[in-house]
């Protein structure tokens, strides 16, 4: 085992207590600075490890615009730092990375609020829990009840949640409250390789493994009453958090696709420090053709949290023996925190289409925005943060500012700060489940190593992440919420 | 399943290992199951059968063919629901990798840890001196 730390040397400049600043000369070939969220006590633990370079790593990517940037999560990933920020000009040849959204495409999070209160479930959250394991499918390579023919499964590929609210499993009200409507248009299943779709044919509907989760909450802290109204949200209330991906098909077409553009560098004469970086001009027939596949993975990621939460409601029938709607079970948003988008942004007081890249960070659009639902037009696009099982999980909404500054984007949720392996070493999974018992949390888990390395210990305090973008005001907080049990994959 | 020693590197996010061998087939035999050493456990082995799986990769340089290799393994094995036990490298060259891999069904072994994927990012193949020695991270 050997440690492997940023290097000494790595120059931050401060702009102001929650912005730094890696200088374009830190290294030839940065076609702009990196950007870092941060404030000190978080930037101790970044420089723990390799992010910063990474930060500079993605300055290299042509038609880069603005700055490389990164939220205060930010750790080191593959690539692209997960926490990272990059918007390519399309019409300057910008380009579009594989590695900037990375294997779990459209990786997101959604979140659902319910009339329950505390009180009427607390001497039931085990139950709730150990049913929703057993009725949820979860766990490395789980296979659901949802099974889908080719035909079907190249339908979830094009309509995304769609699919499933029209088989039954949701409303067009929760079409509203997710990101795209809950599929990305101009997706092109023949974009999507055979081996792709043999992968993703058993698993809709499946939460996956690893640090995917579905967890029920409570809210206990209010910060901003107007939206809270808006949303219907009150301190006291039980909510449900759904944290998942695209799984295997998503795997399999960031893999084709990261393995056909590191031919495409020498193509287009592209250089960049890391072949994870690979990439192709969005308006190259690789780059459309990868756009096109992506977009594939992330509707069935929709349509994959869309049946999981079709799962969750029919279990919380069961349980507290009423229909889902007379339980209040909305759906508040869902948001992708691995992504690229076409959006148009502001660059230099000109409107510009590019590509932005959110590899762990969510989209978190200003008030008046036309992409979100008219209801949240006058708060801003709702901004779910989950932390650790142990510890909150926020709601906030974007804001004016984050449009200006990070094309309309923020963090997307704690951020680990041990590795899974130290995390392993140090922490015993049963003392790790009565601590969590004893600040009346039930966890039920498909693995013990699953458990251990998603232990609270193994993250940063998303309280000081949500601090940091309050603070800057790239987002806004909302209300917080308290984990009562969680389901682990 | 055929035990193979390998290091871990240490990765906030994910996992990485280092790989050791005096021959290149060596070291994509012991790369390929460590993927299992490092995902599955051993659990009750009530499904029987073996499945033999050939796998044949090509790549423009080494590093190109290492991952490759392992990400084709990686996906065989989610798509046939297969445990990878035992590999014979046939032949391997800096271009062109064929080998057989012999896997039982996935149930017998309880699985600890998902690994999407290989991934290039500081990514380590070479030879110095008499050993072979590989760096890869895995997306997990």
């Amino acid at each position: 085992m050997y440690e492997n730390k940023m290097p000494d040397n790595i120059p931050l400049e401060k702009i102001d207590d929650y912005r730094w600043r890696i200088p374009r000369s830190y290294k030839p070939g940065m076609r702009v600075p990196g950007l870092i969220y941060a404030d000190e006590k978080l930037l101790k633990d970044i420089y723990q490890d390799r992010a910063l370079e990474q930060v500079a790593n993605v300055a290299f990517l042509p038609g880069i615009v603005n700055n490389s940037l990164a939220m205060p999560d930010i750790h080191w990933g593959y690539g692209f730092p997960i926490g990272g920020v990059a918007a390519t000009d399309i019409e300057e040849g910008g380009v579009i990375s594989p590695g900037g959204v990375g294997f779990d495409i459209n990786c997101g999070v959604r979140l659902l609020k319910t009339s329950l209160e505390y009180d009427d479930v607390k001497g039931r959250i085990r139950d709730l829990i150990y049913r929703l394991f057993s009725e949820v499918p979860s766990g490395v390579g789980s296979e659901g009840d949802i099974r889908v023919s080719p035909k079907e499964e190249k339908e979830i590929l094009l309509r995304g949640s769609r699919w499933a609210v029209e088989k039954g499993f949701g409303t067009e009200d929760d079409l509203d409250c997710t990101e795209e409507n809950g599929a990305m248009q101009g997706a092109d299943p023949e974009a999507v390789s055979e081996r792709a779709l043999q992968r993703g044919k058993t698993q809709s509907g499946t939460l996956g493994s690893g640090n995917h989760f579905l967890e029920v909450q409570v809210i206990d802290q209010l910060y901003d009453r107007e939206a809270c109204d808006t949303m219907g949200l009150d301190l006291g209330q039980v909510m449900v958090e759904i944290h998942s991906g695209s799984r295997g098909l998503g795997y399999q077409v960031c893999e084709d696709y990261s393995r056909s553009m590191v031919g495409s560098l020498a193509k287009y004469n592209i250089n960049v420090p890391d072949r994870q970086l690979a990439c192709a001009p969005v308006a190259s027939n690789e780059g459309r053709a990868y756009l096109s596949a992506m977009k594939c993975a992330a509707n069935y990621a929709w349509c994959n949290r869309q049946c999981l939460m079709h799962l969750t409601r029919q279990v919380f029938e069961k349980i507290f023996g009423s229909p889902w709607q007379k339980l209040g079970m909305s759906l508040i948003y869902d948001v992708a925190h691995n992504i690229a988008k076409i959006e148009e942004h502001k660059v230099g007081g000109k409107e510009k289409n590019l590509c932005v890249h959110r590899k762990g960070a969510t989209r978190a659009f200003g008030p008046g925005h036309p992409d979100l639902p008219e209801k949240y037009r006058k708060i801003g696009q709702p901004v779910i943060i989950p932390g650790d099982m142990g510890r909150n999980s926020y709601l906030l909404v974007g804001t004016e500012k984050a449009m200006q500054e990070t094309f309309g984007s923020a963090c997307h949720g704690a951020g680990r700060l041990k590795s899974r392996t130290a995390a392993t070493r140090s922490i015993k999974p049963d003392i790790l489940l009565k601590e969590l018992e004893s600040k009346g949390i039930i966890v039920k888990a498909s693995g013990r190593n699953t458990l251990v390395e998603e232990a609270p210990s193994a993250y940063k305090d998303v309280n000081d992440v949500v601090d940091v973008v309050h603070n800057a005001g790239i987002s806004r907080r909302v209300c917080r919420m308290r984990p009562l049990g969680v389901v682990k994959g | 399943m055929k035990k193979v020693s390998y290091q871990l590197i240490e990765h906030t996010a994910d996992i990485g290992i280092r790989v050791k061998s005096f021959s290149l087939a060596g070291l994509f035999k012991k790369a390929g199951l460590a993927i299992a050493g490092l995902s599955l456990e051993s659990h009750n082995h009530i499904y029987p059968g073996k499945h033999k799986i050939v796998i044949r990769q090509k790549a423009a340089n080494l590093e190109e063919l290492f991952v490759n290799w392992l990400n084709e393994l990686l996906s065989v094995s989610a798509v046939e629901s297969l445990a990878f036990e035992n590999i014979q490298i046939n032949q391997v060259n800096e271009n062109y990798v064929d080998a057989v891999a012999t896997g039982s069904d996935i149930r017998n072994y309880k699985i600890n840890t998902e690994i999407k994927a290989a991934t290039y990012h500081q990514l380590k193949v070479k030879k110095t001196g008499l050993i072979w020695q590989a760096e890869v991270i895995f997306d997990v």
